[in-house]
């Protein structure tokens, strides 16, 4: 009986046991024991498909319905990675952070995430949306390149994100984004619920009609190819 | 019968994907469009690492175990004050009714709800209801799904115990909203009223079992066919008889195969469905059966005794009344669920209109009765069309409630309806939530009744039935209306 069992425990078992012990503690595994059922060794579009595609775009193209979701298509790929290491370690730690993000997250190594943020920094970026407010988009566009004015102080968002709001490296691409996403996450930057210091500072007194304003003119940008 | 009401959020799932409720629900049950892709797609999707995980000489997987199963402590508690106490039903002595009943627990569950393996999923629940008075298999639905690389296509199986408990929409069947509900759709609950409802709601666990494939195109084509088969509790012999049939009211004679069709379109926030679904069942109702076997033996006693003790009953052949007596059902619906699911604000809009075609067998039908005991049924078809709307609203999860309408009309049958035959029913729910964490849920709920169909109301029944109440005389609707406060929780 022991020796079946020993047995057994010598045969592949033992060696996908280890190596599942070895995930939880945050080690990478060996690239050749693939097992495709296997969440934990997916890597880029196979992951893709099987978590990430059901909330942000259900073909895999990165393009969410529900702006509860960001559309990630032709994200920045290394803003992508490091929100993703933010989530895991439960750095950002929004409302919805917590509800979606760390979960998903939390058995995600270093090269999974790598393939992810570049498979979603490779798809084709959504283009700008037609809005039925031009007034909103003018007041969006003014806010978006000049700021708000002292005493309120709010930083021009084109300074990091760019003419077309298409982002570089950690600052994301917000051109074409949900509106509605980018407005909650503005509140949440405003209400320190999502903490990156320089956003923080940046809209702590930027008003709820500003918010509206800047995100209806975000959502009707098409971004220029990143550099 | 007695259907038990589903559970509703299960904490496994989001144990094993690390997802909070709301990701799957507005507020359980209802499911959002992750929530429906979720569950066709079997209950598979984890995050977790496996501790135990086997291989074949392929590299197949062949064992994939978590550190923990899933498994969930449901509980359903509710406090129910009628309107006015039922009538003294004490017989032959008399009995003290109140007017309240307080149910603690209404429903106390034990599941496990998760993956099985890479493909494979489960909800196995184990119930006490206190109805019941009794612990029993509750829902059950194992699934097996797979899915195109593009997600374009997603296919599945499912061997389930309650017809509709596989559906992923709220407009109709077993997690039609409302759902904290002492008034089961299909037959009665605590409260004072019971009502009338079509065979689709009422076979559950206990009383059927089915399988059934579905497919799923492009997150917005549904397509499912299964067919059920009389499964009773208690039993595993393929003789339906006497007693089996009280148990549960009857049983379905062979499958009764169920066809079901929806239509999803998500935009923005929104998520909107239609659908259609049609059931066909040769349903052997629960009656008094005498066997040929049994008649002669009748027979012989009751002219043995041909004065005293006596029947002076000959039963002759023709009355030979096997139980086989078999209705034949046909139940078509329409089915809708409008769902605003935004940053702050849920919305929903939806229900259902059945409508119920039921030919009755002409061994219980009066004019054509040859059976032993006494017919059933006034006509030889029946007919009942059922209309729920429910529009809800809730505010951060926290706040909330819902306004629903039911109204049942059909064919009057005395026979089958009592007084003037009627089975027609309608009433009101109104319902205030206090969500302080989702798991937790305090509910307060007041159905209001219009109409309640003459045998399903204790109110409704002639003064003759209460010889302790022969003051009791009246029969409004109005009595049967209740107070509900109720309590969800599960872990």
């Amino acid at each position: 009986m022991d020796g079946l069992l020993m047995n057994k425990l010598t045969k592949p078992s033992i060696l996908a046991a280890a190596i599942a012990l070895a995930c939880t503690v945050g080690t990478a595994r060996p690239a050749d024991i693939s097992l495709p059922p296997d969440p934990s060794v997916l890597q880029g579009q196979e992951l893709v498909s099987y978590a990430c595609s059901k909330c942000h775009g259900v073909s895999g193209n990165g393009i969410s319905i529900s702006p509860i979701f960001p559309i990630l298509a032709g994200q920045q790929s290394i803003y992508l990675e490091e929100q993703l290491k933010l989530l895991r370690q439960r750095y950002r730690s929004d409302p919805h952070a917590r509800a979606f993000m760390w979960g998903i997250s939390r058995a995600l190594t270093d090269e999974q995430i790598q393939s992810v943020a570049t498979y979603f920094s490779s798809l084709p970026p959504v283009t700008g949306r037609p809005s039925n407010n031009p007034a909103l988009v003018a007041k969006g566009k003014e806010i978006y390149e000049n700021g708000v004015p002292e005493p309120r102080k709010v930083i021009k968002c084109i300074e990091c994100h760019g003419e077309t709001s298409e982002g570089t490296n950690t600052v994301p691409r917000l051109a074409g984004q949900h509106p509605g996403y980018v407005a909650l996450q503005l509140h949440y930057y405003r209400s320190k619920l999502r903490v990156n210091k320089l956003m923080n500072r940046n809209v702590q007194n930027i008003t709820d009609d500003e918010i509206a304003a800047v995100t209806e003119y975000i959502s009707t940008l098409t971004p220029t190819p990143s550099p | 019968m007695l259907v038990a009401q589903p559970a509703s959020a299960i904490p496994p799932f989001a144990r094993q994907t690390g997802l909070a409720c709301e990701a799957c629900h507005t507020l359980p049950p209802e499911l959002t469009p992750f929530g429906r892709r979720f569950k066709l797609s079997g209950y598979t999707l984890t995050t977790r690492p496996p501790l135990v995980n086997d291989i074949d000489d392929h590299k197949k997987n062949t064992l994939w175990l978590t550190d923990l199963p899933g498994i969930a402590v449901l509980a359903q508690l509710n406090y129910s004050h009628y309107n006015r106490a039922p009538p003294d039903t004490g017989q032959p002595y008399p009995a003290h009714a109140q007017s309240d009943t307080y149910q603690f627990p209404d429903q106390f569950s034990l599941a496990y709800a998760g993956a099985v393996s890479d493909k494979v999923g489960a909800w196995m629940q184990l119930t006490y209801n206190g109805q019941a008075g009794s612990v029993g298999i509750d829902n059950i639905d194992i699934r097996y799904s797979d899915h195109t690389a593009d997600n374009k296509w997603l296919w599945g199986i499912t061997a389930n115990n309650y017809l509709t408990f596989q559906d992923v929409w709220n407009g109709i069947g077993s997690y039609t909203i409302p759902n904290f509900n002492t008034v089961s759709l299909a037959t009665g609950g605590v409260a004072g009223a019971s009502t009338t409802g079509p065979i689709l709601n009422a076979l559950g666990p206990g009383v059927v079992a089915g399988i059934g494939a579905y497919v799923f195109y492009n997150d917005s084509l549904y397509f499912e066919l299964s067919a059920y088969h009389s499964a009773v509790a208690g039993g595993n012999s393929p003789v339906v008889d006497s007693v089996s049939l009280a148990a549960n009211g009857g049983a379905l004679d062979r499958f009764a195969p169920y066809a079901r069709i929806a239509y999803e379109y998500d935009w923005g926030y929104n998520s909107a469905e239609v659908g259609a679904s049609g059931l066909y069942a040769n349903w052997i109702p629960s009656a008094s059966y005498i066997s040929a076997q049994q008649q002669l033996a009748a027979n012989a006693a009751n002219a043995a005794a041909t004065a005293p003790g006596g029947n002076g009953i000959t039963y002759t052949p023709a009355q030979t009344f096997n139980p086989g007596a078999i209705n034949r059902y046909t139940d078509l619906s329409v089915d809708w669920q409008y769902q605003y699911n935004g940053q702050h604000n849920i919305f929903g809009l939806l229900g259902h209109v059945t409508h119920e075609r039921q030919q009755n067998s002409d061994q219980l039908v009066a004019a054509t009765f040859t059976g032993a005991s006494s017919p059933i049924y006034s006509n030889p078809t029946d007919t009942l069309t059922q209309f729920l709307i429910t529009g809800e609203y809730f505010r951060n999860r926290h706040y909330g409630g819902l306004v629903s309408f039911t109204r049942t009309t059909g064919r009057s049958d005395p026979l089958a309806n009592g007084g003037n035959g009627s089975p027609a029913n309608q009433y009101e729910t109104f319902e205030l939530d206090y969500v302080p964490w989702l798991n937790f849920r305090l509910i307060l709920q007041y159905d209001v009744y219009q109409v309640v169909a003459n045998n399903q109301s204790p109110f409704n029944l002639s003064n003759s039935q209460f010889p302790n109440s022969p003051g009791f005389t009246n029969i409004k609707a109005g009595n049967n209306n209740t107070w509900v406060l109720g309590l969800w929780m599960d872990y």
